[in-house]
């Protein structure tokens, strides 16, 4: 499994694309905080990362997603691998490793930038303002992750590039979650609170607090373990797709 | 034996795409399954790489039958040619270098030398079918595996590109000293390059058959028809011309046919009364139409 990481780790940053999508995204950033820069006070480090973070799980995430998950579909590598006598569980597994490395290395890398962004502009975060910033780097680092783990069921269940994209896209901009929470209100059900966006808040909330409250980060534990569960099963009920 | 499928049998539904294949191959053959589209080839294929589970029978390779996960990692293959779009021939074998855990100094550049890719900087997706075709064989080669499976590794190939798959298929056998099966449509292409031979049709394994034996039974031959066989027998003998068969009174030469001349004229000066004679050749087609009982070309 670990060769398989390996392998995926020199294909990830051996594609071109990966540097020139997150430069654009750096610069982005940038030309966004020197419009933005006429209103920056000492406060606003903390509401403009709220904001602007908001965005990361559908463009960074899902540029990841593609990276990591549907790029194997569109090269029919998922074939290479089984041929070659890899399990398809390690396969599952090693990926979702993939994916917290690349999104972990991102979200910890994002407030660094932020900070540094504002510092050209004369204001230095606080300690408390980083630590806001990072806590919510994390919450939005652990629901990129959440929602990749999620999509990955229809990428192993259908081995399609297009409906493991949209099924990315349509949690990462939280549709998923708003039908899951109008149908659970009709059914006088009570599921909100185990929402990814509810459980990382809370987890978010609980980092601010300086408590750590066990019941948010299992439930986000089962969320990965039980989608992981359910991609290798569907994987392996699934023949593959030539 | 290196591989043998024992009665390997795989339903989709209704449809049975294998129907109780049992096949041998042989340490050092290139194995050429030959079928039409749509005969079972790459379902065979599938079964044996573990991409498709096999409804019935077994799958034995290098003596293993039970982890057969294990015995697959042993094995090169290329069953379409699946790489990623944005890395070029070296970073794609790379990437397969470190899944596989090879750490061989070289062994990229040797194998690209050897499926002619050395050198060429462009990505894949920028590859000719010919060039994706090669580079496949070459990802196929990279464990130095005792057993090569290449599924129609000519398919849509111009002349020039079957050409060159050909020399590059007999190259990386005599480099390498693997075993190879090798899928294809076309015939008289595995004819240049195959030791040995199965035909497959409607998922049912019609004949297996040597190189050898193949072209023993399509060779060109001359029929000649006389009035009484042990006579014109004894004419032929003494001139030391060696008669393939007898039945009834039509005699088949499958040695001196340049010289049916020689024949007739001695035949006919011997008292011999002659009543037909022609050439006959069975092309590699016939032998096939012939064993799947006729129906389209292949």
């Amino acid at each position: 499994m670990f060769k398989l990481i390996r392998g995926e780790l020199y294909r990830v940053l051996h594609k071109k694309s990966l540097y020139v999508y997150f430069g654009v995204l750096a610069l982005g950033y940038v030309l966004l905080a020197i419009v933005r820069s006429g209103g920056f006070n000492d406060n606003s480090i903390v509401g403009d990362a709220s904001n602007l973070f908001y965005l990361t799980p559908a463009l960074v995430g899902g540029f990841l997603f593609s990276t990591i998950y549907t790029d194997d579909l569109n090269a029919k590598n998922l074939i290479t691998l089984v041929g070659y006598g890899l399990s398809k569980s390690k396969i599952v597994i090693a990926k979702i490793i993939l994916a917290a490395f690349f999104v972990t290395a991102f979200f910890g890398l994002l407030p660094l930038l932020h900070s540094a962004v504002y510092m050209g502009f004369g204001y230095t975060a606080t300690a408390a303002q980083l630590a806001a910033i990072y806590a919510l780097s994390v919450k939005y680092l652990l629901t990129t992750l959440a929602y990749i783990g999620i999509s990955s069921i229809v990428v192993y269940g259908s081995q399609r590039p297009t409906f493991s994209i949209v099924s990315y896209i349509l949690l990462s901009f939280s549709v998923i979650g708003n039908l899951l929470a109008m149908a659970a209100h009709t059914l006088n059900l009570n599921i909100s609170d185990h929402l990814i966006s509810v459980i990382t808040n809370q987890i978010m909330a609980d980092m601010l607090g300086g408590g750590a409250s066990i019941l948010p980060i299992m439930e986000y534990a089962a969320y990965i373990i039980v989608s992981s569960t359910l991609a290798i099963i569907a994987f392996n009920k699934k023949e593959m797709e030539f | 034996m290196i591989l043998q499928t024992h009665r390997l049998t795989k339903i989709y539904g209704e449809f049975h795409a294998l129907n109780a294949v049992s096949m041998t191959l042989q340490q050092g053959d290139i194995y050429g399954l030959i079928g039409r589209n749509g005969a079972g080839k790459t379902t065979f294929f599938k079964c044996v790489m573990g991409l498709a589970v096999p409804t019935g029978g077994t799958i034995e390779i290098n003596g293993e039958t039970a982890n057969l996960n294990a015995a697959r990692r042993q094995m090169g293959f290329m069953i379409t040619p699946s790489f990623f779009p944005y890395l070029n021939a070296k970073e794609n074998l790379e990437y397969l270098c470190r899944v596989k855990g090879i750490n061989e100094k070289g062994k990229v550049k040797w194998l690209l030398k050897i499926v002619g890719l050395a050198g060429v900087k462009k990505p894949f997706k920028a590859f000719s079918l010919g060039m994706k075709q090669r580079l496949g064989i070459a990802s196929a080669l990279l464990t130095s595996p005792p057993i090569v499976v290449l599924d129609e590794p000519i398919n849509g190939l111009d002349p020039q590109g079957i050409i060159d798959m050909r020399e590059v298929i007999k190259t990386a056998h005599t480099e390498t000293g693997a075993t190879f099966l090798i899928s294809s449509h076309l015939l008289a292409e595995l004819d240049l390059v195959a030791t040995r031979f199965g035909f497959i049709e409607q998922g049912v394994l019609l004949k297996e058959i040597s190189h050898r034996e193949l072209h023993e039974q399509t060779k060109k031959s001359l029929t000649i028809e006389v009035d009484y066989a042990p006579k014109a027998q004894a004419v032929l003998q003494s001139l030391g011309i060696e008669i393939a068969s007898v039945n009834n009174n039509r005699l088949t030469l499958n040695a001196h046919l340049d010289k049916s001349n020689e024949v007739v004229r001695a035949l006919i000066g011997g008292g011999v009364e002659l009543y037909d004679l022609h050439r006959q050749e069975t092309t590699l087609e016939d032998y096939f139409m012939r064993l799947i009982g006729g129906g389209e070309h292949v």
